[in-house]
């Protein structure tokens, strides 16, 4: 689901996920820490953690809270509608934040790579990196187009057989 | 024999899906419901919260039906990498074939129910699979 955060519109329908992990081991807290931040999730408070509800972010929510339950912790997954439309908007603009910086970091590294031997490789890798930011990307910031732009921009230059 | 998942049916469930009436039982009947935790007597669940056959340990439930049922065909375990990038998207294997794998069913849910997913899938997992097969005997590109 995309939808502007700018636009006028009533609160869309959420996926939250509320869960707690034992402090120790440490190992299966980093695993789900680092697949909410895969998975591009707003962080709403201490052991919750929310994505605009859709066929994949339910189901990958549901999977992790049975995740938290085998590591020993708890889960429980919710479906809500925020209460006012500036939460949303704030919390949406947060995760549209996050993004950008995302993207700003790709255009920095494209811009970084022109000229060098390397840069097809470069673009490889970054036409991935946009590929996975892409993906937790639920409001798009104006970086998105600039990204790919300088990504694809990337080698034009060398278009020659190799 | 009958069996039960949720609906919507993805990559993981098509996949594993197949592999049921493949490799474990022909006759299988395949039983849909809305509610990820719902169970149906006399069938099994599978790809459902809290079932045997379900995603454990980072494994997707197309892994954890071959590890279940001892499969150890290379060819199915290939299969295993590609549905798990397309379900799980975590980079644990390199299987370039998964994204356009997923928007593919990704496509099919838009446009089709969850039965007809699964026949069309069915003979595009076979193909998957010859292909894979004899991509490992040739050691190169079949086709």
């Amino acid at each position: 689901m995309q939808f502007s955060v700018e636009k006028d519109h009533s609160p869309g329908q959420w996926v939250l996920l509320s869960y707690r992990l034992p402090r120790e081991p440490s190992t299966p807290r980093i695993t789900v820490w680092r697949k909410l931040e895969r998975l591009g999730v707003a962080r709403l408070g201490d052991g919750l953690v929310g994505l605009p509800a859709d066929g994949r972010t339910r189901e990958h929510l549901d999977w992790l809270a049975d995740e938290i339950g085998e590591a020993g912790g708890t889960a429980t997954v919710w479906l809500a509608t925020p209460a006012s439309t500036s939460h949303e908007r704030t919390i949406a603009k947060a995760m549209q934040a996050a993004r950008a910086a995302e993207y700003r970091s790709v255009i920095e590294q494209a811009q970084g790579a022109l000229g060098s031997i390397e840069v097809r490789r470069v673009q490889r890798r970054l036409r991935a990196e946009l590929r996975r930011i892409e993906r937790r990307d639920f409001f798009p910031p104006p970086e998105r187009e600039e990204a790919r732009a300088a990504v694809a921009v990337l080698g034009a230059d060398q278009d020659v057989p190799r | 024999m009958r069996w039960v998942t949720r609906a919507g049916v993805h990559i993981d469930r098509a996949a594993s899906a197949w592999l049921i009436k493949r490799f474990l039982d022909s006759d299988a009947e395949f039983v849909f419901v809305s509610d990820p935790g719902q169970m149906i007597e006399g069938a099994t669940a599978f790809d459902m919260r809290g079932a045997e056959l379900s995603h454990h340990a980072g494994d997707c439930t197309f892994e954890t039906m071959l590890h279940r049922y001892e499969l150890a065909d290379p060819v199915l375990w290939r299969i295993a990498e590609v549905v798990h990038e397309a379900d799980l998207d975590d980079e644990r294997y390199d299987a370039p074939e998964a994204f356009g794998l997923d928007i593919a069913v990704r496509g099919l849910s838009l446009v089709c129910d969850d039965h007809r997913i699964l026949d069309i899938t069915s003979p595009m997992f076979d193909g998957l699979y010859e292909y894979i097969r004899r991509r490992l005997i040739l050691g190169r590109e079949p086709a």
